[in-house]
């Protein structure tokens, strides 16, 4: 299924190669083969837990994998400090450092002396003062931060330490930005801000953006490619199009958006059984009779007078979305979630249509049966958004 | 009901801040006193401060005070930050165990943290010698010293061990409140672990360091303890200095040094808190803070152009320090020397200076408490003394268990100048040994105020009709002596039958109720402040007390008492024996002992001396020395006839003695 992705110009700037990562005898990468592209915008996504925040840190030096290699460029840098690496990060609340101000704080990575082998000989390399304030001043106008130069870091928003945040990592002109949960502390309306901030500054820059976050909506609005991530292994790599469309197994359906996944049989290709009944679909190359999962969007169905639908159910709960109404139906003991602009009352009998192009057909997995079935519908929304606030701060105490 | 519980605690609380502070009050008070007693105030001055800075033995501790607490500071930080920062890279579960052991030796008794590290280095010290010797006896390209001792180093290492933990207490908070990623974001942005420890771990848990410090300073000044125990015989600091004066007697020049202490502790321990209670207000407050000065200063000189002045600036502050360690460690050494160990409170300390100044050669005086201390000391190991001061009956042991060296007399022609009273005595018949520094008699001190009759014989000690008002001095060997005179005896006797009986007579008396209690150096006050009638001590003790009492007299009672003899004498192997020959000879010239006798109120054995005294005295104060008061102190023939001098015990009978004294209880 994975498809040579990205854009014409692309080309492999890092790679893990078959890394894993053993914490106290626990794996926590398993066999990661992943590559990441020139000015490419690339979101590592996933539950707490899932390697993502530990395959940054090693991109990043601060982690050695325990086996594989990461290459950069095509050399081996598993060895290589984090101090010498051509990469930088923009930490988790920032890590701004308080007993400098705004101005010293972006200068940080520009005053540090740098040792350069010239022809056989070490010399400390230095960036005038002149450059450093260009420089400086250039970035702090990049994140939209001009006059604040000699603010104290405690005086600044939650949004402004992290415009600080960005431009320190950006000043040192990384050929790649790592992103851990940059935008975690945010309100909602400011979150929304950044991510297309984000998205402008790396096209304005148009370098490799590294982006880690659990939150799906995030990851598909700036992406160019997402890499979704569970128990340390990649579950899927893809256009964000292609991993909400084309979900590989039951839980990238149900991490990406919403999913209603039904057992079914794959008869021959195009046509699906489930619930005793055949459908016309899009999907082939299956065995002839293989069980499969099928994933439908709840957007995707459309409800028709019972008479008309080709499945038959009653609403039992109706909840006011705004854009739309989420509404649960009961088809034979099994709950759905469907989105749909009309309302229908509780205790409604309603009629459904599948279009061919509604149906995505997926091999069975590990995942099977865990996801998509809205019986206890609500809880799963709640569960969904506690974790997220809670994600990481077990990571961290490695 | 409440209001009465509230005026209760409040009484309580005040009544513990007076229990606090009231002997410190007391303590500062006195040091302002004119008169040189420590109960009769005589009025205002600042006599004994400007005493203080001429007293070299207090001035030597106080720049080995500083020293070793600059130094153990300076190291115990460095060592404590780097610990602390290791601390916090371990995993929670060990880190917090560390943080427990870390503790420990903070809430450990003094004593017991010193005298493990002095075994340690003892231990450390013997295995160092085989070592050497063996190292020695391989090659001969060169050699190592076999023979280490306590001293300097030790002190230092020591206070740095009690000190890391302090500062790791201190610096450990700051780093957990550091968050962790910015040691990781100074490394991202292109710094060494090194380069990101100086450009931000630093900067942030620096006010944690500076606390840290701050403590570790105080504790060493503080500490006495621990010094005690590693210092060794040739190193002493403040503390061990006034606790080797108070020994002998309290003066206040002891009051005002400790004031000293007490106000550089205290000032210190303040700069601390304040600063505590200023960074809690500053992280409870979210507003942004005031720049403090020091970061004025930073935001003003920043840029290129002041780089070059603050790298001066720091250059000339470490060059300050790198001088002060020098000057420091230049007052207190190089140049020859001679070590010498006596009795506290015991010479005119301005004997010491002529002497240098005349030889060129440096004086090392360390006091002791006692001769008992001096003798377990040196058996100890922790002593390298070239001379010692000590009694005829210690000097017999030393003698006897082959500690000294004998004497080259061809060096010391000021020997000639000892009447022979003082010289070829029990302990050293051949005069082989010795040089005798002072000679003094025992006797009944009394308060003529309270006593109505004149005191003449030792019966008066164990009489009913001065029950509650009589001292027992706190020695077996001198407590017992009394009564053995009293019932006739030999105060040198091993008939156990005959010193049961003495024992006996003290015990009776102190079932009735007789003594006020057991004292050794509180009798000054006692008998100063009139709170006893009767004491017994030392004739040159007792001329101390009456210039503070005039009420107070002295006899040698007339069964007879003890009179001894101090003595000079060279350690086996010293290794400055020509220098310390040099030294007794000077203390034993006319002048010295003149200047001696004037200072200490001991009588000198110099012929010369001991007959020119008053006219000494006269010259110096203008007026006439007291015939009584000099017979007191150079008792003369006829009272020393009826006296004895103290003989070495044998084994058994010394155990008889202490088993006895443990009887008696306190």
């Amino acid at each position: 299924m994975e498809k040579e992705r990205g854009r014409i110009m692309s080309k492999k700037l890092i790679s893990l190669a078959d890394c894993c990562m053993a914490f106290d005898g626990e794996l926590v990468l398993d066999h990661i083969n992943l590559y990441f592209n020139d000015s490419e915008f690339l979101t590592l996504l996933g539950p707490s837990g899932c390697g993502k925040t530990t395959t940054l840190r090693i991109i990043g030096g601060f982690l050695t994998p325990t086996s594989g290699e990461v290459l950069f460029d095509g050399v081996r840098i598993n060895d290589i400090p984090p101090n010498l690496r051509q990469v930088n990060t923009v930490f988790q609340r920032y890590a701004l450092f308080p007993h400098l101000n705004v101005f010293e704080n972006v200068a940080f990575g520009l005053r540090v002396p740098k040792t350069e082998t010239v022809g056989g000989r070490k010399r400390k390399v230095k960036i005038s003062e002149e450059e450093i304030r260009q420089r400086v001043l250039e970035m702090l106008e990049v994140v939209s931060l001009k006059g604040f130069e000699s603010r104290r870091i405690t005086e600044l928003s939650g949004g402004q330490q992290q415009r600080v945040a960005i431009a320190r990592a950006l000043v040192n002109r990384p050929k790649v930005l790592l992103l851990d949960e940059p935008l975690g502390a945010l309100d909602l309306r400011l979150r929304k801000d950044m991510q297309s901030e984000l998205k402008r500054i790396q096209q304005q820059l148009g370098i490799t953006f590294i982006y880690v976050t659990h939150d799906q909506e995030e990851a598909l609005a700036m992406s160019d490619t997402i890499v979704v991530m569970d128990g340390g292994r990649i579950q899927q790599i893809g256009t964000p199009e292609d991993i909400y469309n084309e979900p590989k197994n039951a839980f990238v359906a149900d991490f990406i958006g919403e999913s209603n996944i039904l057992d079914g049989v794959m008869h021959e290709d195009f046509v699906v059984e489930f619930f005793n009944r055949k459908f016309k679909c899009l999907d082939k190359g299956f065995a002839p009779m293989e069980p499969v999962d099928v994933v439908i969007r709840p957007e995707d169905v459309d409800i028709v007078p019972p008479e008309k639908g080709q499945l038959k159910g009653t609403v039992t709960s109706v909840t006011f979305k705004g854009v739309h109404y989420d509404t649960i139906v009961d088809f034979k003991g099994f709950k759905w979630l469907i989105q749909t602009t009309d309302y229908h009352p509780e205790g409604e009998t309603i009629g459904i249509i599948l279009n061919p192009d509604d149906i995505h057909i997926m091999h069975k997995s590990q995942y099977s049966g865990m996801f998509g079935d809205y019986s206890s519908y609500s809880e799963e929304y709640d569960e969904l958004e506690d974790v997220s606030l809670l994600e990481e701060d077990g990571e961290d105490e490695e | 009901m409440k209001k009465t519980n509230r005026g209760g605690s409040r009484f309580l609380i005040g009544l513990m801040f007076l229990f606090l502070y009231l002997p410190i009050f007391l303590l500062i008070i006195f040091s302002f006193n004119a008169g040189d007693s420590s109960a009769v105030w005589r009025g205002f001055s600042l006599h004994w401060y400007s005493e203080l800075f001429g007293n070299r033995l207090i001035m030597e501790s106080l720049y080995m005070t500083l020293l070793v607490s600059l130094l153990a500071t300076v190291i115990s930080t460095a060592a404590g930050t780097f610990a602390a920062i290791g601390l916090y890279s371990l995993s929670r579960r060990k880190r917090d165990a560390l943080l427990v052991i870390n503790d420990i030796p903070m809430m450990n008794a003094d004593i017991v943290t010193g005298v493990s590290l002095c075994l340690f280095f003892v231990a450390f010290f013997q295995g160092w010698g085989a070592f050497a010797k063996w190292i020695n006896g391989m090659q001969s390209a060169f050699e190592l010293p076999t023979r280490l001792t306590l001293g300097f180093g030790t002190l230092l290492l020591a206070h740095i061990a009690f000190n890391i933990p302090y500062v790791i207490l201190n610096v450990a908070p700051r780093l957990r409140q550091m968050d962790r990623n910015l040691v990781d974001a100074a490394q991202d942005l292109g710094c060494t672990w090194m380069q990101a420890f100086w450009r931000v771990i630093l900067p942030e848990i620096k006010p944690g360091i500076v606390s840290g410090a701050l403590i570790a300073f105080t504790m060493s000044v503080d500490d006495f303890v621990i010094s005690y125990f590693t210092a060794g015989s040739s190193t002493s600091t403040l503390s061990m200095a006034i606790y080797g004066m108070t020994k002998r007697r309290i003066t206040p020049e002891i009051n005002a040094v400790s004031t000293l202490l007490f106000l550089t502790v205290l000032t210190l321990l303040v700069i601390v808190n304040v600063r505590e209670a200023r960074q809690e207000r500053r992280s409870a407050s979210m507003e942004p803070r005031k720049l403090t000065w020091m970061e004025h200063l930073a935001v003003r000189t920043s840029g290129p152009r002041w780089k070059w002045v603050k790298r001066g600036a720091g250059a000339a502050m470490a060059c300050c320090f790198v001088a002060v360690v020098m000057f420091l460690t230049g007052a207190t050494s190089s140049r020859p020397v001679v070590n010498v160990c006596s009795l506290g409170e015991y010479i005119d300390t301005d004997l010491i200076t002529q002497f240098e100044e005349e030889t060129g050669i440096r004086v090392n005086y360390q006091t002791v408490e006692s001769n008992e201390t001096l003798y377990s000391l040196l058996k100890s190991g922790g002593a390298d003394y070239d001379v010692v001061v000590t009694s005829d009956y210690m000097i017999a042991k030393f003698i006897e268990e082959d500690m000294l060296e004998t004497l080259d007399y061809g060096n010391i022609p000021n020997f000639e100048l000892m009447d022979e009273r003082f010289t070829n005595l029990y302990f050293d018949p051949e005069n082989q040994y010795t040089v005798p520094y002072t000679w003094g008699t025992l006797g009944i001190i009394y308060n003529t105020s309270m006593v109505e009759e004149e005191i003449t014989s030792w019966s008066a000690l164990y009489d009913d009709k001065y029950a509650g008002n009589v001292l027992l001095i706190n020695n077996s060997r001198d407590a017992l002596a009394e009564a053995l005179f009293y019932l006739g005896y030999s105060a040198n006797t091993t008939d156990a039958s005959e010193i049961r009986e003495a024992f006996a007579l003290i015990a009776d008396a102190n079932r009735r109720g007789v003594f006020q209690g057991k004292v050794s150096d509180e009798v000054f006050q006692k008998m100063e402040g009139g709170n006893a009638a009767i004491a017994t001590y030392y004739a040159g003790d007792y001329l101390t007390m009456a210039e503070n009492n005039e009420d107070l007299a002295y006899v040698v009672p007339e069964e007879g008492s003890n009179w001894f003899v101090d003595a000079m004498c060279v350690l086996k192997d010293a290794p400055h024996k020509l220098e310390a020959e040099m030294w007794i000879n000077f203390i034993a010239s006319t002048e010295a002992n003149l200047a001696n006798m004037d200072y200490i109120w001991y009588a000198s054995p110099n012929r010369e001396a001991l007959e020119e005294y008053p006219a000494y005295y006269e010259e110096l104060y203008g007026e006439e020395l007291d015939q009584e008061t000099y017979e007191i102190m150079a008792a003369p023939p006829e009272v020393l006839e009826r006296c004895e001098v103290y003989e070495n015990l044998p084994p058994e009978t010394l155990q008889l003695y202490s088993q006895l004294w443990v009887e008696l209880g306190t």
